[in-house]
């Protein structure tokens, strides 16, 4: 193809970016490089000095080149530079504000500059705060920003075979991201509008999310960095202070977006629970779990000497799988096995070796190291803290190993199918009961280990009677508590049951923990509220996920349906007919439009047995249609908050024909209408029912008929009787006209399949054009009265205050209403009022017309002088009052919903239990954070 | 350290039981004639049969929905979805069930599609004329 030039390009921006890019690169290795001098060279305080010069500027140029990077990005977004593949991808024009940061990390690249953003965030922070370790800590954090950084240069490879692209630069120009014929067209950008973000993502919680979790993952690379530069430098113990900041940040942060996750899926998607052991949710879980791991093994190297050793060993671990769970997540090798969606790019290479650098460095490092570290040589005695802390942080560690273990299963697929092709894949048949029936015990043990170990004493080999009888106290008050919970809750198996026991056993002993213990001194409480959530982590668990039941309908039981097993999970509703469901009577009421979202109103009322309400409340899922408002893009939840329990809908299903556009298209070609002809007042019978219509109405009430000037609209009345002469329906359908385009809008009777709409042939019966009429002329004095045809005219008097459809009242304007009394041929009086104005000199008149007479009556002239009118008065050419109807059967109902209703006993304690964690992790950051310097060895 | 050592020991011995005992929840994606033979809940990978009817009647049956797979082995049998027809079924590229044979239907009571990404087809929306 011949270079051409296109309009309205700004291609500066793609060069800066590149730029930048390559800059950042270059910088990262420049500085992790020098810092590594640095550090190898710290007995040459001269070296050491102009190495970390160096390595400081390369940091610096790096920070600066990523977040100008970042900044450029945003600016291209915002201003909509279409030719930029990015933000063409993840940007709309009709796309608001607010969702410009969710777009921005909507895509794979996005989300890496996030993570970088967040290590160049803690990067500095380090730098100005811990002058001691930043040289070998940011000399690690350089190199991962290096691979970071790799993942968006987006450069072939010369002289390889299949031109091995590393990374993908986001802001490459869209026409040599992709060929199409539009390309040809040099005014291309003027013709394309972006893709847009998925409507799923435009919601707030996209927007704290995601920044939550990425700063979690970033944070997990420092405890490892000081891990590194522990090993690094011997002083396995001088880091420990400086480190357990970090991982207790990290731990709280990573905690706070996981569960942020949980409770986005619960609160806005249609999963219908919180947890599901997804792939990408354990992938995310594990590092957290190792890292708590980490974070009490430090705590009893801080403060014993010993456990130096799994110290390292976690954090490492920690940050490595955190590589492994972005490397499951966007290599697209979980396919099946995850509902999350995430699409391949192309650098799974790239992010394996990224992953392996790091954990055959870090392993190798320690096992290089693991001789010469010093731990106690003194055996701990069962009785001491750290014993039984220990032994907790294993178990912490093995459940990740578990977890790990079978959330790989698509990872061995994958080893597997490159040396035997038509291998099947193995797959767990069952996950959730899987991970439930091992991690039960890990809750169990952790709990038993935790709430007794918080009394124990670090390095005391003592276990005394007080302490024996403090334990027997709190199992026997867990033991009560279980029996009250077993009443509230079923537990069904005896292994919930002892989970119950532990979980109340941790919730005892930490609640007498923070009283006894952490009311004389606040920081000794953080650990307290942990347990404490750790435990009423466990009870909400039991009460939410195995106590959920479904809101269905209770005459429909097991085994009355030919397949046994399966609950019938959906209930119909019909729009105005109350369904009970499982003590609750509901009622799907009407549904609104509001921006992309249909909201369903849905009423609930509680009930007792003697049909008592009880409580009632009003639920609002929605359905949100697609960003071309073509289709349903999904189906999103509602859910009542009580303490004790939550009523979750969520609509799963509505009728096809409203999802898609083209679908409703689809149903509306196959209605076949058949065409009467009735007057009005009269009974017609039809697919064995009733139907009167009433007489045609010329202001019609239709909510879907817009009334402007040049419309025209016809109303017609009915109403539908059953064989048994019962009012089945009363509706009205309606037909408008603008210009020479017609609208129907149909009467839809959803229970009895119908539809019903005037014909067009109608509109041609009851409106004559103008040029059709005859007038005939009449001077009428106030009393007179004249005979037309049928009819007797009568001028009853006149109107100063006008009234007419078509009349806005203007300063200045002279109108009169002719009143005009009309006798037809039964005697039936029925009044016209034909207006006539003058504005500005300019006089002119409005007609009136009874449609259902066919009578149009105009006022030509008023003579002031003899006060006389002259009136025109004409009739429709229509032989019989006759209207055409169209009606249709078998036509889909559109007035239902398919509904998933459950209820989550007791969810509010697992959110309240997790958050407990997260915030004494966070309380342990900060007493640590407030800690006075000089402690600081 | 000695007690230090037994624990993990205690947990290699317990990983080694878990995993043994764990193999029986782990099994290959099976297919038509493989579920008819055992009769055992399993997973099935296919592609929906598009020239066979589906057929989802909100008003009697919410609960269930019906249509036709065609298995790896291209072999086609009815399926029972003990679920309302879920949103773009038909756009569905591959298809993974849970569930057991019933006579000569397969009863799932899980889905997951495998849908084409909104966001990869490669044409380019052109803006319409307002």
């Amino acid at each position: 193809m011949a270079q051409m030039s296109y309009a309205g390009e700004t291609l500066w921006i793609g060069y800066a970016c590149r730029l930048l890019i390559i800059a950042g690169f270059v910088a990262a290795i420049m500085g992790s490089l020098s810092y590594f001098l640095a550090f190898q060279n710290r007995a040459q305080a001269a070296l050491e000095k102009s190495w970390q010069r160096l390595g400081h500027i390369g940091a610096a140029i790096h920070g600066v080149s990523i977040l100008s990077l970042i900044g450029l990005i945003f600016f291209s977004m915002i201003t909509r530079k279409y030719e930029y593949n990015y933000v063409f991808e993840h940007v709309s024009d009709d796309l608001p504000m607010r969702y410009i940061l969710s777009a921005f990390w909507e895509g794979q690249e996005g989300s890496f500059m996030l993570w970088m953003f967040w290590h160049i965030v803690l990067g500095a922070i380090i730098w100005f705060t811990d002058k001691k370790w930043r040289v070998p800590v940011l000399s690690v954090l350089l190199l991962v920003e290096v691979c970071l950084n790799s993942m968006i240069l987006g450069i072939y490879l010369p002289f390889t075979l299949d031109d091995i692209r590393i990374g993908s630069n986001p802001m490459v120009l869209i026409r040599e991201n992709m060929e199409a014929p539009i390309f040809q067209n040099a005014q291309y950008l003027s013709l394309i509008k972006g893709r847009g973000l998925n409507p799923l993502l435009q919601n707030y919680w996209n927007t704290i999310h995601p920044p939550t979790l990425f700063l979690g993952f970033a944070s997990t690379v420092v405890p490892f960095a000081y891990a590194i530069a522990g090993l690094w430098s011997r002083e396995d113990k001088a880091w420990l202070k400086s480190g357990l900041k970090w991982s207790l940040f990290s731990g709280g942060i990573l905690g706070i977006g996981i569960l942020m996750g949980s409770f986005w899926a619960y609160e806005a998607l249609s999963f219908g629970g919180y947890w599901a052991w997804d792939p990408v949710e354990n992938s995310s879980l594990v590092p957290w779990i190792i890292m708590i791991a980490g974070i009490h093994t430090h705590l009893i190297a801080k403060n014993t000497g010993a456990g130096l050793r799994s110290t390292y060993l976690f954090y490492i671990l920690s940050f490595v799988l955190v590589l492994y769970s972005t490397l499951l997540t966007r290599s697209g090798i979980l396919g099946d096995t995850s509902a999350h969606a995430f699409t391949e790019m192309g650098l799974e290479w790239q992010l394996t070796g990224f992953l392996l650098i790091f954990l055959l460095g870090g392993i190798s490092l320690l096992l290089y190291r693991v001789r010469t570290i010093q731990e106690p040589t003194k055996e701990e005695s069962m009785w001491s803290r750290e014993f039984w802390m220990y032994v907790g942080a294993l178990i912490l560690a093995f459940s990740g190993i578990l977890i790990t273990a079978s959330t790989s299963l698509p990872v061995y697929n994958t080893i597997i199918k490159i040396f035997k092709p038509d291998y099947a894949g193995m797959v767990l048949q069952d996950p959730i009961e899987h991970y439930n029936r091992y991690q039960l015990w890990i809750g169990v043990l952790v709990s038993f280990l935790s709430g007794f170990a918080i009394f124990l004493r670090y390095k005391l080999g003592k276990f005394t009677r007080a302490h024996a009888i403090q334990t027997g106290f709190h199992l026997l008050l867990a033991g009560i508590l279980t029996y009250l919970v077993s009443r509230w809750i079923a537990l069904p198996q005896w292994q919930m049951i002892l989970m119950a026991f532990a979980g109340l056993y941790v919730v005892v002993s930490s609640v007498e923990y923070l009283f006894r213990v952490a009311s004389k001194n606040i920081r000794l409480g953080a650990s307290g509220f942990s347990h404490l959530g750790f435990g009423l982590m466990l009870v909400g668990l039991l009460a939410s996920g195995g106590n959920s039941y479904h809101l269905n309908n209770p005459f429909l039981f097991k085994g009355l349906s030919d397949e046994e097993g399966f609950e019938e999970k959906y209930v119909q509703l019909i729009k105005n007919k109350p369904l009970l469901v499982r003590g609750h009577m509901v009622t799907y009421e009407s549904d609104t439009l509001i921006d992309r979202e249909r909201f369903y109103t849905l009423d609930f009322k509680k009930i007792d047995k003697d049909l008592k309400v009880l409580d009632s409340f009003k639920l609002y899922p929605n359905a949100m249609y697609s960003n071309d408002f073509a289709k349903v893009a999904a189906f999103n939840p509602d859910t009542k908050h009580y303490f004790g329990r939550d009523v979750f809908t969520c609509v799963v299903n509505i009728p096809s024909h409203l999802t898609d556009a083209e679908k409703l298209k689809e149903m509306e070609d196959t209605i076949k209408y058949e065409q009467i002809v009735v007057a009005p007042g009269d009974t017609v019978e039809f697919n064995i029912l009733k139907f009167v219509f009433g007489k045609v109405d010329l202001s019609p009430q239709s909510p879907d008929y817009l009334k402007s000037e040049n419309d025209l609209g016809l109303e017609i009345p009915f109403e539908v009787y059953d064989e048994e002469g019962t009012l089945v329906d009363k509706s009205y359908t309606t037909i408008g006209m603008k210009g020479a385009l017609v609208y129907k809008y149909p009467a839809k009777l959803e229970s009895e399949g119908m539809r019903i709409r005037p014909s067009e042939l109608t509109i041609d019966e009851f409106v004559s054009p103008e040029d059709d009429l005859q007038y005939e002329t009449f001077d009428l004095k106030q009393g007179d009265s004249y005979t037309f045809g049928d009819f007797k005219i009568k001028l009853a008097g006149f109107d100063r205050n006008v009234k007419h459809v078509n009349y806005q009242a203007e300063e200045g304007d002279l109108a009169i209403a002719a009143l005009l009394e009309i006798e037809d041929k039964n005697g039936a009086i029925s009044t016209q009022k034909p207006v006539y104005i003058i504005r500005g000199n300019r006089p002119f008149g409005l007609k009136d017309y009874d449609i259902n007479l066919g009578l149009h009556s105009r006022l030509i002239e008023i003579n002031p002088s003899d006060e006389r009118f002259t009136i025109k008065v004409a009739k429709d050419q229509r032989n019989e009052n006759k209207m055409v109807m169209e009606l249709a059967t078998n036509v889909p109902r559109s007035d239902y919903l398919i509904l998933e209703a459950k209820v989550f006993p007791g969810i509010n304690y697992f959110w309240a239990g997790c958050l407990l964690m997260m915030i004494g992790l966070l309380m342990a950051w900060y007493f640590k954070l407030k800690e006075p310097k000089k402690q600081t060895a | 350290m000695k007690k230090t050592f037994i624990i993990p020991l205690i947990m290699i011995v317990a990983a080694i039981v878990i995993i043994t005992s764990a193999t029986k929840d782990v099994s290959t994606y099976g297919d038509f004639s493989t579920a008819t033979e055992s009769g055992d809940r399993l997973k099935i990978v296919g592609k929906l049969a598009k020239d066979k009817p589906m057929v989802y009647d909100a008003e009697n049956t919410p609960n269930e929905f019906q249509f036709y797979l065609v298995d790896d082995k291209g072999a086609e049998r009815k399926v029972l979805l003990k679920k309302p027809k879920p949103q773009d079924f038909e756009r569905s590229e591959q298809i993974v069930l849970t569930g057991k044979m019933s006579g000569d239907a397969f009863v799932a009571d899980e889905i997951l599609m495998k849908c084409p990404s909104k966001y990869k087809n490669e044409e380019i929306s052109i803006k319409s004329e307002s």
